[in-house]
């Protein structure tokens, strides 16, 4: 007799249709996807088992397997099924189910997968940076004033009242619930997985977390390894190229923020390293800041590319992916163009698109945990769990 | 008897360095009177026309082609007189090799021992020509044409329209009150037509419409067959109708009757009859139609290995039981025979068993997916079906069904072995194992539907209650279980009853795309055989032979083993056991005359002298050590012949010594050939027949098996004369088997010449 009594859950299947996985249900179960992976383990193989889940609505299962996370969407197993089945796609619909509802408020998970929900949440931020501008605008007795003849961003958007209390606040509340769904997923992978033996010496987490921060990030092999397929072949450049560019430029830009940052504040308590922004254009600071942002363009270029290259027969790009490209594309637009018009001096221009770029960073951020870009922190943890105990 | 015979040969399919005009020399020699006219032709097959010049001009009233095989070139060889062939391509040229195994150089002249091949084929043919008759006629001056289908399902109403839209008239049988069958109880079903995906209206409304509005058909309800007897074209069906019996004369019939569910007590172990919540996919499709499937979980179980292990369990302790309770009866003593007890007329033994299940599993899968994927699509995916299946067998195009029943939300599949069905009073528990969700688990359902098991009405009943001497029965079906299946692997809807086919699930369980092309291929044959019997001859395997069977009466013992042994039951008896053959059952095999001891069968071309005559022909030398031994090889021209022809055209040569004689079948070889060939000298004989056994591949069921048979009393008789018998031997070749033909004869040739030469040869 069965331990366990399994509930199907069809409503759940749905979900993961309406996610990206509508071809979940042609899958028969002959596991060439298992074989056709390059990054699949020997034992329990992905995605066969994934798409078997997936049919039958299991949503625990698939909610606490690290498995979806293992997959780095190279679209062999599509190209080689032979139902249609995109079982890439799938393994992708899964990921966006667990950006949807891992952590509260539910309501933004709901927002952040569909294309319906983008107004509100566009909103949010742009009344919020409305009244800023306004109260500030009532304070400076202009809304698009200047100093010396100069734009200066900061006459309205006041660093230390308005943007960096924000932005700070909204960084850590991001964080915690971030880190709040780590732990969940931590906890949820723990409970979904049989203690697996490991042998040999057992390695601390930190050395696991290292060395997987060089092989997902510092080195990208994992990209590599995972288009060394039977199919793709060759490795496809503007894949592992791009999402390397983006890496860069985004670290670059974190980097430039936490220096001024530190500057700025360090700079009320030892007043010899105050800095004054803006940064003149040869400021070292700022030619990272601008190199950081041509890099983050080009990678955005590539994956952009790639993606409307995509044949649609096997993969095909879901509303996380185009949402996660698509407010990228908007915060550097408007970063760039914000200094461009600024430089330019088009000062009703510049204050209105550096006022766009505050509302999609902010974006950025604040919905991280439920958007596309929460993989850095649920892919680092699941990616962490399954070499812990052995897998991957 | 062929008395002016031409003889042509065909230099292109000759060669090997044979001297023809020495061959020819030979002929002119022996034959002179027998052969007026000898032609060589470079290519022979250019100059048909002038080989009908010379019947016509010579009043040649025989032809032999030398050169080609047999199976080449017939259309362009039709003459209006008898025709034979000496396939001295395959046999001696391209299939020679010297006695120590070596081949000959090409382009040199041929050895002696060719030659000497070479003209004993010749003279073979020659005097299988002298010994030949061309047939006379026993074709029927009006075969009635009239179709008699027995069922009045989806397949026997098609069957109906199609006969009658092909211009024959139909006798339609019915057992209910109602046309329409099983399809009257299924929502919708799986496809007809391309492009094969999705369900598919039956309109079986329609169908019966069609068939009821036709002036050619004539419809008997609650009806069943009570006798049929005579043959093909001219058939008398007695019907039981509720007015009384009735008598219609018919040229040929299409069984069509269909199936009947498999008994309940077979998935008793599942739940089936015992819970409320358990039914089979039939009932299932019965109830949904009437809309009273109202379950919102549902699972459908294919994997019956629950039931069939308990059948299992159950038949081992029947055995045990019956063997017990006859060794009682052995030990207790024997009870005396009542006095002028009557012999209990034929009983019907019901041949169901639990195997139906099996058998039917494609059938159930494809009705599954097509049941679970309409109520999931009726509830908008409301309803949850579990398919757990042990094997999804689906057959051919159907796939592309199975594709599209499966693109559904609520319809979810795995592989799974079911080991416990359990109602809880509530909802039923079905236990799974094994599964691909990668752990066993239970589902709680509302609703669990087990597979039908499609019975042969032939399984329970027999349904053409034959006028036959070898009883009202198709014979043998218990070999497959019931099923009228065709018995043959090359030819669909045949049954063992000539004239008689057999259509749909009566045949073999299948969907209703098989049964649709089921019943245009038996109402093809059913026209075929009317047809054929017009113009008497045969329609299958032998298609457009015109000979048959004739008996010399006179000497007629009856022993009654043609009767016995015809596969077909062509013969029937009088009271004092007299064959009375009927042509039109006849298939030509030559069964009967192989079995008979006084040889009083024979066809015009093919009988037990001239056969005899051929083997005598052979020059067979006396010095074994000089000139090696002689073998007959007697080929099954079906299977092993051709076998035969492909080797050599290979490049798989043979020993010189042995020389080959098509027959028939293996069944129609007579115990006297073999004694001709031992008297004559002959050091061995290979009789090279199919296959048989369980995937047995003779096309008259059983001749090489009958032969081994036989084979055991021809050892006896060779044993008593002082003849090993080991030089009589009987082997399988099937017709794809050229690669072991090298192997089998010269392997045979070594162990002869081991033996020494046969006693008989110095007399």
């Amino acid at each position: 007799m069965a331990k366990v009594t399994l509930t199907p859950d069809s409503g759940f299947t749905r979900e993961l249709m309406e996610a990206g996985g509508e071809s979940l249900k042609k899958c028969y179960q002959c596991a060439t996807c298992s074989v056709a992976c390059p990054m699949a383990p020997a034992n329990q193989p992905y995605p066969r088992k994934e798409m078997v889940w997936a049919s039958w609505g299991q949503k625990d299962k698939l909610m606490s397997d690290p498995d979806i996370w293992l997959c780095h969407n190279c679209g062999n197993c599509a190209e080689l099924c032979p139902r249609g089945a995109k079982p890439a796609d799938v393994m992708s619909a899964a990921r966006n189910v667990v950006y949807k509802n891992l952590v509260g408020p539910a309501k933004f998970g709901e927002w952040m997968s569909s294309p319906k929900g983008l107004p509100i949440l566009f909103l949010i931020p742009a009344l919020l940076w409305f009244i800023v501008w306004a109260i500030r605008a009532a304070c400076v007795g202009e809304w698009f004033p200047r100093v010396d003849g100069h734009i200066v961003f900061g006459r309205i958007f006041f660093g230390d009242y308005t943007i960096d209390p924000i932005f700070m606040l909204t960084f850590f509340t991001a964080l915690y619930i971030l880190i709040k769904g780590c732990i969940k997923l931590w906890k949820q992978f723990s409970k979904g997985t049989d203690k697996v033996l490991t042998l040999g010496p057992k390695k601390p987490w930190y050395v696991h977390l290292v060395c997987m921060l060089w092989e997902e990030i510092g080195s990208h092999k994992k990209f590599e390894e995972c288009e060394m397929g039977p199919k793709t072949g060759q490795p496809e450049n503007s894949r592992k190229t791009g999402h390397m560019c983006m890496i860069v430029g985004f670290v670059a830009l974190a980097f430039v923020t936490a220096v001024v940052a530190f500057l700025h504040w360090g700079g009320y308590v030892f007043p010899a390293i105050f800095m004054h922004t803006p940064m003149h254009l040869y400021n070292p600071i700022k030619i990272i800041a601008n190199v950081g942002a041509i890099a983050l363009l080009a990678g955005l270029v590539m994956l952009t590319l790639r993606r409307k290259r995509l044949n649609v027969k096997f993969t095909s790009s879901n509303y996380h992916d185009w949402y996660l490209l698509g407010i990228i594309w908007a915060v550097t637009l408007t970063g760039i163009f914000a200094q461009v018009f600024r430089l330019a001096d088009a000062v009703h221009c510049a204050f209105v698109v550096y006022y766009l770029h505050l509302v999609f960073v902010w974006m950025l951020f604040a919905y991280l945990p439920w958007s596309k870009l929460g993989h850095l922190a649920y892919r680092t943890t699941a990616l962490l769990f399954t070499r812990m105990y052995g897998r991957g | 008897m062929a008395t002016k015979i031409g003889v042509y040969f065909d230099a292109a399919n000759i060669g090997g360095g044979l001297d023809i005009d020495v061959l020819e020399e030979g002929l002119k020699k022996k034959f002179s009177s027998e052969c007026p006219v000898v032609k060589k032709f470079a290519v022979l097959a250019d100059n048909a026309d002038a080989i009908r010049a010379d019947i016509e001009a010579e009043g040649l009233d025989g032809v032999l082609i030398v050169g080609p095989s047999p199976r080449q070139d017939v259309e362009i060889y039709r003459f209006p007189v008898l025709t034979e062939y000496v396939n001295l391509r395959m046999h001696a040229v391209l299939s020679y090799e010297e006695p120590d195994g070596s081949h000959p150089e090409p382009g040199k002249p041929a050895s002696s021992l060719l030659q000497q091949i070479a003209t004993d084929y010749i003279n073979m043919g020659v005097v299988k020509l002298l010994k030949g008759n061309l047939p006379d006629s026993a074709a029927l001056e009006n075969g009635v044409h009239r179709i008699l289908v027995v069922g009045g399902g989806f397949t026997g109403l098609t069957a109906a329209n199609e006969a009658a839209k092909s211009g024959y008239e139909v006798v339609l049988v019915e057992k209910t009150d109602v046309l329409g069958g099983a399809c009257n109880n299924i929502p919708t079903a799986s496809p007809l037509h391309s492009p094969w995906e999705d369900k598919e209206a039956v309109d079986i409304a329609g169908r019966i419409a069609q068939v009821k509005s036709n002036s050619k058909i004539q419809i008997f309800m609650s009806s069943t067959v009570a006798k049929l007897e005579g043959q093909p074209g001219e058939y008398k069906v007695t019907l039981n109708t509720p007015k009384g019996e009735e008598t219609l004369e018919v040229g040929s019939a299409v069984v069509a009757c269909g199936w009947t569910a498999l008994d309940s007590k077979y998935l008793e172990s599942m739940g089936l009859g015992v819970s409320p919540r358990v039914m089979t996919s039939a009932e299932f499709g019965k109830k949904f139609l009437a809309g009273q499937i109202d379950a919102r979980r549902i699972a459908f179980v294919l994997d019956t290995t629950i039931a069939e292990e308990v059948m299992l369990k159950q038949e081992a302790e029947e055995k045990a039981a019956a063997e017990a309770a006859a060794q009682e009866a052995a030990e207790a003593p024997a009870a005396p025979e009542e006095e002028g007890a009557e012999k209990p007329g034929y009983v019907k033994q019901s041949l169901e068993t639990i195997n139906h299940l099996r058998y039917s599993n494609a059938v159930n899968a494809v009705g599954m997916l097509r049941l679970a994927n309409e109520v999931c699509e009726k509830s908008n995916d409301v309803t949850q079906c579990y398919v757990l299946y042990k094997d999804m067998v689906v057959p051919g195009i159907l796939e592309r069904f199975y594709k599209k029943m499966q693109d559904r939300l609520g319809l979810m599949m795995t592989k799974a072995e079911v080991t416990g069905i359990k109602d809880t009073g509530d909802h039923v528990v079905v236990s799974c194992e094994k599964t691909l969700l990668g752990m066993d688990f239970d589902l709680d359902c509302d609703l669990v539907v087990l597979p039908t098991g499609l019975v042969p009405v032939s399984a329970k009943e027999a349904i053409m209650q034959f006028q036959y001497r070898q009883g009202p029965e198709f014979p043998d079906l218990e070999l497959f279980d019931g099923y009228l299946d065709s018995n043959y692997i090359c030819f669909p809807y045949e049954t063992r009853r000539t004239g008689v086919y057999a259509a749909g699930c009566v045949r073999q369980p299948m969907t209703l795309d098989g049964c649709l092309l089921d019943a245009r291929g038996a109402v093809l044959k059913a026209i075929q055989a009317i047809e054929c019997a017009e113009h008497g001859v045969a329609v299958h395997p032998r298609s457009g032979d015109h000979t048959y069977p004739v008996f010399n009466f006179v000497r007629c013992t009856q022993c009654k083993r043609c009767t016995e042994e015809c596969p077909f039951g062509a013969l029937d008896d009088d009271e004092k056991g007299t064959p009375k053959p009927n042509p039109g059952r006849c298939r030509r095999c030559g069964t009967c005359f192989g079995a008979c001891p006084e040889r009083v069968i024979s066809f015009a071309n093919y009988n037990i002298d001239q056969i005899g005559s051929m083997i005598r022909e052979v020059n067979v030398p006396k010095d074994f050590k000089a000139e090696g031994p002689r073998i007959l090889i007697l080929a099954c021209e079906n299977d092993a012949y051709p076998a035969l022809d492909m080797a050599a055209m290979q490049g798989h040569t043979w020993s010189p010594y042995v020389r080959i004689i098509p027959v028939r079948c293996l069944g129609s070889v007579n115990a006297i050939w073999i004694s001709d060939a031992m008297s004559k000298g002959y050091d061995g004989v290979m009789l090279l027949g199919c296959k048989y056994g369980d995937d047995y591949q003779c096309h008259f069921v059983k001749g090489s098996e009958l032969c081994a048979r036989r084979k055991v009393n021809i050892a006896e008789t060779l044993n008593r004369l002082g003849v090993q018998p080991e030089r009589v031997e009987l082997f399988e070749l099937a017709i794809d088997e050229a690669d072991r033909v090298t192997d089998m004869i010269d392997g045979f040739v070594k162990t002869i010449e081991e033996m020494g030469p046969n006693p008989f040869k110095a007399m």
